[in-house]
Parts: C-alpha cells; sequence; structure tokens
C-alpha cells in the first residue's frame, strides 16, 4: 500500500540521509520525493509503498532527533 | 580555549573520569588535552577494544562510556562497538578525529566519511562544522545517550576545530519529548490483569536501563506472577524469586518457554520480543494478550500486537500496574515444570563439564562480580547456569552476537568497578578476536579473571552444522589453537589448564582466590552442545532436549 507523508526535517544534507536510511532499512519504497526548504526547516514530501504497516516506518522516524515532525497524509486510504 | 581542550573539559564536568581509546593524526590535539587532565584514559591496542571497553564500563555501572579514536580506520575500529551498542542501548559516547576541515571530501591521507558510515550504528551522530557549534553538541550528545531509551552518540571533530579556540556555550536540555503514560492504556492494562489466570511476565534489558529493579521486584512479589527474562535482562530477576522460571527462547529453560505458550497474559517489561526469544513469531504466546510497557514507542507492535502498550519509563509504567494476585494452580503448575525440567549436573565421565563448571564458579565467586561473555556456546552455558542479582553483573552481547566481546568488556567493568570481582567468561574462538587486550590488562594491572572453555571449535556454529547442515564440519575446527596459557604468560599473566573433572575445584579457587589476573583454559568436550535448543521456524514449546537427540 502507498502512502504519503510530510516530513519537517531540521536542515541538514545529513538529516535527509539518516532518514532516509531508515525508510529503506524499514522495508519502504519510496516512489517520490520533494524537498523544499522553507524557515530553516527541510519539507520533505514522499511516497512510500511496502506490504508493512506504515507505524513500522513513522514510529522508527519519530525517533529521529532531526525529525521534527510527521504528518500522514491519504487517511482514508491508510485505514483500509 | 581549545576544541580540544573544551573536549576534555565537557566529558570531566560532565562526571566522565576514565575514558578508553587509541591516538592517530587526527586526534592528537585531544591526547595533547587528556596529558594531565583529571579524565584518566586507558589505552586499549585496538580501537575496537576502546569500543567494547566503554560498553563494559556503561553496563556494569548505567553510566557513560566514552571511547576515543582517529580517523579514517581508528573509527571504522569502533564501527562494531557502536553497533553492539546500538543493539543493547547502552548509553555510548565516541568521540572520533576528523581530517581538517579543508581536507573533507578529497580523499585525503585517513579520511573516512564516519558520519555517514555511523548512520545504521548510533542513535545519533555529528560531525562538528564550526568551532563554535562543539560544546553545544557535545553536551547534547552526552544527554542524547542517557537520555530515553540509551544509545550510542558519535562527535566527529575535525583535526582544525580540535585546534581553533573554541568558546564555551552552556546547553540547556530543549523540553524532552518524555512519554507521558496514556491512562486509557493503563485501564486496559488493569483490565487484563483483574481477569488475568495465567499471566506470565516477561523481563527484559529495560529493566536495567530504567534503573526499575526495585519497581519490578515490588510488582512481582506482591502479584506472584511467573516471570521469565531475556538474555539481556538476566539479574533483574532476583534469582530466589520464588516464581522465577528462567531465560526463555532459543536456549531458554522448558519452564520458561512452556509457561509462556500457555499464558494468557503475557507482560512484556522493557524487551522487543527478539527473534531469538520468540523463535516461530505467529505461534509465540499465541493464546497471550500482550501488554507492553517500552519508553520506545516503536517497539510497541512492532513484532507483536500490544493488547495495551504503556510508553513511558519503567519506573512510572510499573507501579501504574495493579497488582492482583496470580491464582495458584497456575503457580504450582509452573513450579512443577520448574522441577521437572531443572538443570543437572551429574555428567558420566572424566572430562570438564561446563555447565557444572560454571554453575560451581557462579555459587563460589562474589555475588557482587561481573562475568563477561563472549558469544556461542559458552554464552549460552552462563545464562542457563549462572545467577545474577543485577543485570550489571551480567555483560553479555545480547542483538548484536558479537565475538570478541567480553574480554575488553571485562576491562571496562574491571575500571568502572575496581573493587569487584570481574571474570570474562570465553571461548576458544572468541578470545582470540580481542586478545591484544591481554596487553591492556597487564599495563594497567587489572585483576580480570580469564575462564576459556575450550572444544577447539566454533562450538554453536558447529552444534547448527551437526543438526542442521549434516554433519557437513565446514571451517569450524579450531585443533590448531595457540597454547591459552603459554599465550597469557608472555603477557605476564598467570594460569592453568585443567582437562578433568576432579581439576575444576582447584581451579575456581586459583580463579576466586588470585588477586590479579588470571587464566584458566579448561579443555571440554568438542561434541558437548547447548541444550535445549528450539529449531529454527520451531514454536517455543518444540524445543529439542538432549534426552530427544
Amino acid at each position: 500500500m502507498k502512502h504519503s507523508l510530510t516530513i519537517a526535517l531540521k536542515s541538514q544534507s545529513i538529516a535527509v540521509e539518516r532518514f532516509l536510511r531508515v525508510v529503506r532499512h524499514r522495508g519502504f519504497d519510496l516512489t517520490h520525493f520533494q524537498l523544499n526548504m522553507d524557515d530553516g526547516h527541510y519539507n520533505v514530501a514522499m511516497t512510500v509503498d511496502s506490504d508493512k504497516p506504515i507505524h513500522l516506518l513513522t514510529s522508527q522516524l519519530n525517533k529521529l532527533v532531526d525529525v521534527k515532525e510527521i504528518t500522514l497524509q491519504n487517511l482514508q486510504q491508510q485505514a483500509v | 580555549m581549545t576544541g580540544a581542550e573544551l573536549t576534555i573539559d565537557l566529558l570531566a564536568k560532565h562526571g566522565v573520569k576514565e575514558v578508553f581509546g587509541y591516538p592517530g593524526g587526527a586526534i592528537m590535539p585531544i591526547y595533547d588535552a587528556l596529558y594531565g587532565a583529571p579524565v584518566k584514559h586507558y589505552l586499549t591496542r585496538h580501537e575496537q577494544g576502546a569500543g567494547f571497553a566503554a560498553v563494559g564500563y556503561a553496563r556494569s555501572t548505567g553510566k557513560l562510556g566514552v571511547c576515543l579514536a582517529t580517523s579514517g580506520p581508528g573509527a571504522t575500529n569502533l564501527i562494531t562497538a557502536l553497533a553492539d551498542a546500538m543493539m543493547d542501548s547502552v548509553p555510548l559516547l565516541a568521540i572520533t578525529g576528523q581530517v581538517p576541515t579543508a581536507a573533507i571530501g578529497s580523499d585525503a591521507f585517513q579520511e573516512v566519511d564516519v558520519l555517514g558510515m555511523s548512520l545504521s550504528c548510533t542513535k545519533h551522530s555529528y560531525m562538528v562544522e564550526r568551532p563554535g557549534d562543539l560544546a553545544e553538541i557535545l553536551q547534547e550528545a552526552m544527554h542524547l545517550a542517557q537520555s530515553g531509551r540509551p544509545g550510542p552518540v558519535l562527535v566527529d571533530i575535525p583535526k582544525d576545530i580540535q585546534m581553533a579556540q573554541v568558546p564555551f556555550k552552556p546547553w540547556l536540555a530543549a523540553d524532552e519529548y518524555l512519554p507521558q503514560l496514556d491512562l486509557n492504556q493503563v485501564a486496559i492494562a488493569n483490565q487484563l490483569l483483574s481477569e488475568a489466570k495465567q499471566p506470565v511476565a516477561y523481563v527484559g534489558g529495560g529493566v536495567q536501563a530504567a534503573d526499575a529493579q526495585n519497581e519490578l521486584m515490588q510488582f512481582l512479589n506482591k502479584t506472584q506472577m511467573p516471570a521469565v527474562s531475556t538474555l539481556k535482562a538476566l539479574g533483574s530477576v532476583l534469582p530466589d524469586y520464588e516464581h522465577y522460571l528462567g531465560m526463555l527462547g532459543m536456549h531458554g529453560t522448558q519452564a520458561a518457554n512452556i509457561a509462556v505458550q500457555e499464558c494468557d497474559v503475557l507482560v512484556c517489561i522493557g524487551a522487543r520480543f527478539d527473534d531469538r526469544v520468540t523463535g516461530n513469531l505467529a505461534k509465540f504466546a499465541a493464546k497471550a494478550k500482550v501488554i507492553h510497557l517500552d519508553i520506545d514507542a516503536a517497539e510497541v507492535g512492532k513484532r507483536k500486537p500490544a493488547k495495551a502498550s504503556l510508553v513511558a519509563d519503567l519506573k512510572t509504567s510499573l507501579p501504574a500496574l495493579e497488582c492482583f494476585v496470580t491464582p495458584k494452580a497456575w503457580c504450582d503448575t509452573n513450579k512443577q515444570l520448574s522441577v521437572k525440567h531443572a538443570w543437572r549436573y551429574d555428567y558420566p565421565g572424566e572430562k570438564v563439564f561446563a555447565p557444572y563448571l560454571l554453575n560451581q564458579l557462579s555459587l563460589r565467586m562474589p555475588k557482587t562480580g561481573v562475568v563477561c561473555c563472549d558469544v556461542g556456546q559458552h554464552q549460552m552455558w552462563v545464562a542457563q547456569h549462572m545467577k545474577f542479582s543485577h543485570p550489571s553483573n551480567h555483560l553479555s552481547s545480547g542483538g548484536a552476537g558479537t565475538m570478541g566481546f567480553g574480554l575488553p568488556a571485562a576491562i571496562g567493568a574491571q575500571v568502572a568497578r575496581p573493587d569487584d570481582f570481574v571474570i570474562t567468561v570465553s571461548g576458544d574462538g572468541s578470545i582470540m578476536m580481542n586478545i591484544q587486550e591481554l596487553a591492556t590488562i597487564r599495563r594497567n594491572n587489572l585483576p580480570v579473571k580469564i575462564l576459556i572453555l575450550d572444544n577447539q571449535r566454533l562450538g554453536m556454529v558447529r552444534q547448527w552444522q551437526e543438526l542442521f547442515f549434516e554433519g557437513r564440519y565446514s571451517e569450524t575446527n579450531l585443533s590448531d589453537n595457540p597454547d591459552f596459557v603459554q599465550l597469557a604468560a608472555v603477557f605476564g599473566i598467570p594460569g592453568q589448564t585443567i582437562t578433568h573433572a576432579n581439576q575444576v575445584d582447584d581451579a575456581i579457587t586459583a580463579l576466586v582466590n588470585n588477586k590479579g589476573p588470571y587464566i584458566v583454559h579448561a579443555c571440554i568436550d568438542d561434541k558437548e552442545n547447548v541444550w535445549p535448543l528450539v529449531p529454527p521456524g520451531a514454536a517455543n514449546d518444540e524445543m529439542i532436549t538432549e534426552k530427544a537427540q
């Protein structure tokens, strides 16, 4: 199932590397990725695909020091 | 003040009295600042030794462990210890030197992208880019390593920043996200507990991380709930607790595994349903409703769904559980299982029987002693046959399963607890992985004891080859091992070799009574296996026993 997320990150390139590593390692394929700088943060919009429940990814991303906020989009689809 | 001086100053201010490391070009300014500083440095003979000594220091005390290495190979040699600390949630700070800022990215001598390498094996990591950032980063790093779920943090400091004049900026911890107990979940948990007929407490490493042994024992003593322990939690449940069933999992006790398989409520206390614990996950505690207590929300529901999740510090969440007395019939059933499947130490033949040796050692060594294991059969025998009264007395590489852990971890533990008895129990495979650290023991006159259980094999791999690979013993024969007693003697460490059962008692006497370092090289049967065993893919109640073999 595909899931869209927006993530506010510390504006350092290592922060992007760090969270993308977690996405890959926890078994989620990246199908869309967009990064913008805003208010001193990176704002990332991304879509991931996996047969695993999305909470297995968001709970890991939430632990990262560089990650300020995660929002899940397409809530209706994700509830299926 | 230079960056190097500030680094040592901040360590001292944080209460760090001892660090472990190995110097090299890119970290020379920090070593210069160490010269004569109030922070004592222990030189190991390999950076991995420094990493594991810092892990041993941290695990035997609950304090922050600190290790230092230079850039490039110095830093890469720390990586295994970082991964080990990550898997076992150990508060560790690694400080590495880096080539000067201007040289980064030029493939300079001893340049490796250490920050990049650290991503998968640290809780967090930094490379200091500006002198003005150093103070804040170091303070935040020490805080992060020890807060919440502990873990390793790496700070990579370019040489020019170590040499630059840097400002000191006190760092105030940001409003930390401390998970607060969800009272609805507490209510669900207490409802489940009130209805439980056959509950089991499944105790994990979180108890030590939260320093919550007292809270755990209060809960157990009031409920009389049967308790099982992970490898890492051994010592958390006091060994004289009447309803303690021992370790669960692949080489756990039959009583522990059967109880978990039969339970109707499983109270998971700071554990993570590791695959070595669960065996076939679909069949693990299949009848149980899970109450999961953990400070790390990501562990809840990661491997097994929970009916109630108490995401908080165990010191807060454990007292929130109501203490319903466990039905006597369930306690009696488990006690009978414990008696029926009790360990036996009557061993036919004249050879040294490792479980007997370890059990005797456990009975005769000081109760405050620290046992540091390596990885393999001996590690499982220690877990099965030795008793511990606190998890800081049993250091074993759990999640990562790192051979070579034991000897340097024992060095760290002995430095941290100079008045306690510290012994590494190793195998003839593992001991060779960081054997160079005998020099560190000698250099510092550390009274570390060493027990090598030598079956001239990579015993656990050999066991699996026997059981699951049709006896094709590929590359597990170590019958060309060196003479370990002679080897230790080269480093000035005395010892003895034993080959017969009737030598065991005297050897333990020598280990316990010797004031300095001492080695016992125990030759054991090369065909001895670790029993019982949950085979791959099986449920935990489908254990293979020696009798069945």
